[in-house]
Parts: C-alpha cells; structure tokens; sequence
C-alpha cells in the first residue's frame, strides 16, 4: 500500500496544528519534538522543530531536499488535558502502523475528543474533596477538612470563572487562592478559639503548579534548558500568586 | 500505626483522583492513579517513620511512582505523565512553603534582633525543606521516565515486523 504525496502544505499545516494541541494540553517538550518527528518520518520526511513556551517553529524537508516548508504558529495559553495527550500519542503510532494519509488524519483530529471528559460539577467535587484529602494528610481534624472542602470548591470555581471571563491567568490564581483562604480566614477569624492553621495551608494547595513544575525539570533532564527555564520561572510566578492571594487573607484577618 | 497509616492511603488516594479530574486524564486510568497515588504516598511516609529523613523519602515514593507508571502505561494504553503526574501531587509539601512564606512576611515586619534569628532560622529551615522535597519529586519521578523511555511506546505489532515496514516504505519512495 502507498500512501498518497500530500501536499507540502497540508502535511505540514497539520503536524504544526498537533505539535500545538500537545503543547497547551501540557505534554513536555520531548514529546511534541517526538511524536512530530514520527508522524513525519511515516510521511518520509526529515522535521527540525523549535519549541518555545508560545511558538512552534517547523521546517520539513521532503527526501528530494528540493521541496521545503517552513512556518511558525502561535500556540495558546496552557490548558491542560491529558486525554488529548493520550488519544494523540496513540493516533501517531496508529498513523505508522497503518499508514494513514493526510485527509485522513485531519478527519480523526477534528473528531479528537477536546471538551472536558468530566461534568464540571464532578470536577468541583473530586478537587474538593482531594483538598480535604490534603488536610488529612497534614494533620487536620473534621471541622477542618470540612471547611478545606468548602474553600477548594469555591476556590476552584472562582478560578473557572474568572477564566471564562477572560482575566490575566495569574490575576485567576490570585483570585483562586484568596477567595479559598479568605473563606476558611473568615471562619477562624469568628472562631478564634479553635486552630485552623492546617485547612488555611492546605486549602490553596489545588492551585499548585505540578504540571509545569515536573514538565520543567524533565525538560531539564532532556536538555532543553530554555524551555524547563521557561517553565520554572512560569510555575515561580504562579507560586507569587498564590501567596499573595495566601497573604492578603492573612492580613485581612491578621492572622500568623 | 498500621492502620493510622492505611488512612492515609485512603486519603492520598482521593487527593490523586482529584487532581486526574483536573487534568482530565482518561477514564481508564482513574483506578491506576488512586492505586499509584496511595503506594507512592504510603512509601513516603512509612520511610519517614523509619527515620530515612524527608528528603531521601520524597524521592524514593516518587520513584516507586514514576516505575509504576511505567508498568500502567503498558496495561492501561496511556502516556506513563498521565498516571505519574496527577499521582505526585499529593505528595507536594504545601504545609512548609506555607510556613516559609508567613514566615517571610513575619520577618519584614520584626524588629527585636534574637526573635528574629529564631525566626530567620525556621523561615530558612522550612523554605530549604519545601524547596530540596520538590527537586527531590521532580527527580525521582523523571528518572524512571528516562530510563524507560525506549520501552514505554507501545507497539502493537513487534519492532522487527515495523522495521520491515518502513524498509519497503522507504524503497517504495
């Protein structure tokens, strides 16, 4: 079976279009260079890639070496989402193995499933309850993981919000952190008599940066230092925000 | 001690599927994770009643993670990150960078000299530790992704019948 000369355009319109898909659903920066370089060797093409944080940069080289391709795409903000990770990687091996052609593959990536897996209420919830999780886990009793529960979820739902309406990212973290900490600083603060030092630490913690912390240090590892500085620096500001937002609750109530 | 241990497996457990709803993970894998999440965790702390110091405990539960995840990735056809990443979250120290931090803001604002180098003294003992358990997560979860990652791809067919293929692929161009 051959499989059907695409046209220069199209081939790599496409690779670009799944190198950013892979990119703001969180994969590290070995992983876009990899799954790229294997759909376009099925394709018996040579790829170089540039990856930063907000473009990708390709150039293909087509095995004449006469026919070339070059463009840059501006990839969007990080919204993570690892079933787009997992349905891709598997569409890749899946476009070696049975050697699918351009129209093909542009037809699975519009069925690729991009909406959220889980109802946002389910998604409210399970965070919630893993921020109660965390409070055990550092100690808190009852009363505490109660209200770590109450505070992640309104937490969680501020930061959906306000990113629905379009605020900068950190402005959303911040927001997120002191909406979660002002709520359990309220609590305490009318009920001094009790210590709810453990819900205060831990109800913030959803926030955390992990994606980008771990994606950082493997990029590290991989030798992209530009991009796992780029990231590090990222999860650094995220951190700010979040004390910041930690800080203002604490002042506020005059809590330490 | 055994079961106040088996607890917080439970609990490890919950934090790990929260965090999988986050990232949105796949289905499939919400099993794995909770199992991951909990032995990853149990190891940590278990090692931390042994006395093996933070640190040193940080890293081999995120190893013990980053090894499992390897194996699901196999069982469960999905990246090995999916299961590793929601997994080690748990495991993050907040309760020190939230002490490092209020400890910060207390020391921009004391005056009395020994209160401050008590002060200074936790502020950088706290801040130090949350720093040295996350490179520790981060390292300990990476390497195993490393030396795996020739075997992590998962190949329906063997790698012999795909060499062939790209063979003929090539001399058909």
């Amino acid at each position: 079976m051959e499989i059907a000369k695409p046209n220069k355009y199209e081939l790599g319109e496409m690779l670009l279009e799944i190198g950013s898909l892979l990119i703001v659903a969180g994969a590290n920066t070995e992983r876009v260079k990899v799954t790229i370089s294997r759909i376009a060797g099925a394709f018996c093409c040579n790829s170089d890639l540039m990856i930063t944080n907000h473009a990708l940069m390709l150039t293909l080289t087509y095995k004449d070496n006469i026919k070339t391709f070059t463009r840059v795409k501006w990839v969007p903000n990080m919204h993570l989402n690892f079933n787009l990770i997992s349905d891709i990687s598997t569409m890749s091996w899946k476009i070696v193995e049975e050697k699918w052609s351009v129209e093909r593959i542009n037809n699975e990536m519009k069925l690729l499933d991009r909406r959220p897996l889980y109802p946002r209420a389910l998604v409210l919830f399970l965070v919630a309850l893993a921020g109660a999780s965390f409070c055990r886990l550092f100690g808190g009793g009852m009363a505490e993981m109660i209200l770590c529960f109450l505070g992640t979820f309104l937490g969680l739902f501020v930061r959906q919000e306000t990113v629905k309406l379009k605020f900068n990212f950190y402005l959303c973290i911040f927001f997120a952190a002191l909406t979660s900490s002002f709520l359990v600083g309220a609590y305490w603060h009318f009920n001094p008599d009790q210590d709810f030092i453990h819900a205060l630490s831990t109800s913030v913690l959803f926030l955390i940066p992990g994606v980008p912390m771990i994606n950082s240090f493997s990029d590290f590892i991989d030798g992209n230092i530009l991009n796992g500085t780029t990231r590090g620096v990222n999860v650094l500001v995220i951190a700010f925000a979040i004390a910041l937002g930690l800080m203002v609750s604490l002042l506020i109530f005059n809590l330490h | 001690m055994d079961f106040a241990l088996l607890e917080k497996g439970i609990w490890l457990g919950f934090a790990g599927i929260g965090f999988g709803a986050l990232f949105n993970v796949p289905r499939r894998t919400l099993a794995a994770i909770y199992i991951m999440s909990a032995l990853g965790g149990l190891l940590k702390f278990y090692m931390i009643s042994l006395e093996f110091g933070l640190v040193f405990a940080a890293f081999c539960g995120s190893s013990l993670i980053g090894f499992l995840s390897v194996l699901a990735a196999h069982y469960r056809k999905a990246p090995p990150m999916t299961f590793s990443l929601p997994a080690l979250i748990p495991m993050i120290p907040g309760f020190f960078a939230y002490k490092a931090m209020v400890g910060v803001m207390k020391l921009t604002a004391e005056k009395d000299p020994e209160v401050y180098s008590t002060l200074f003294f936790e502020t950088a003992k706290n801040g130090l530790s949350a720093c040295f358990i996350i490179l520790a997560l981060s390292a300990g979860v990476a390497i195993p992704l490393l030396i795996a990652r020739k075997e992590t791809v998962k190949r329906i067919k063997t790698d012999k019948v795909l060499e062939m293929q790209l063979e003929n692929l090539e001399e058909e161009n």
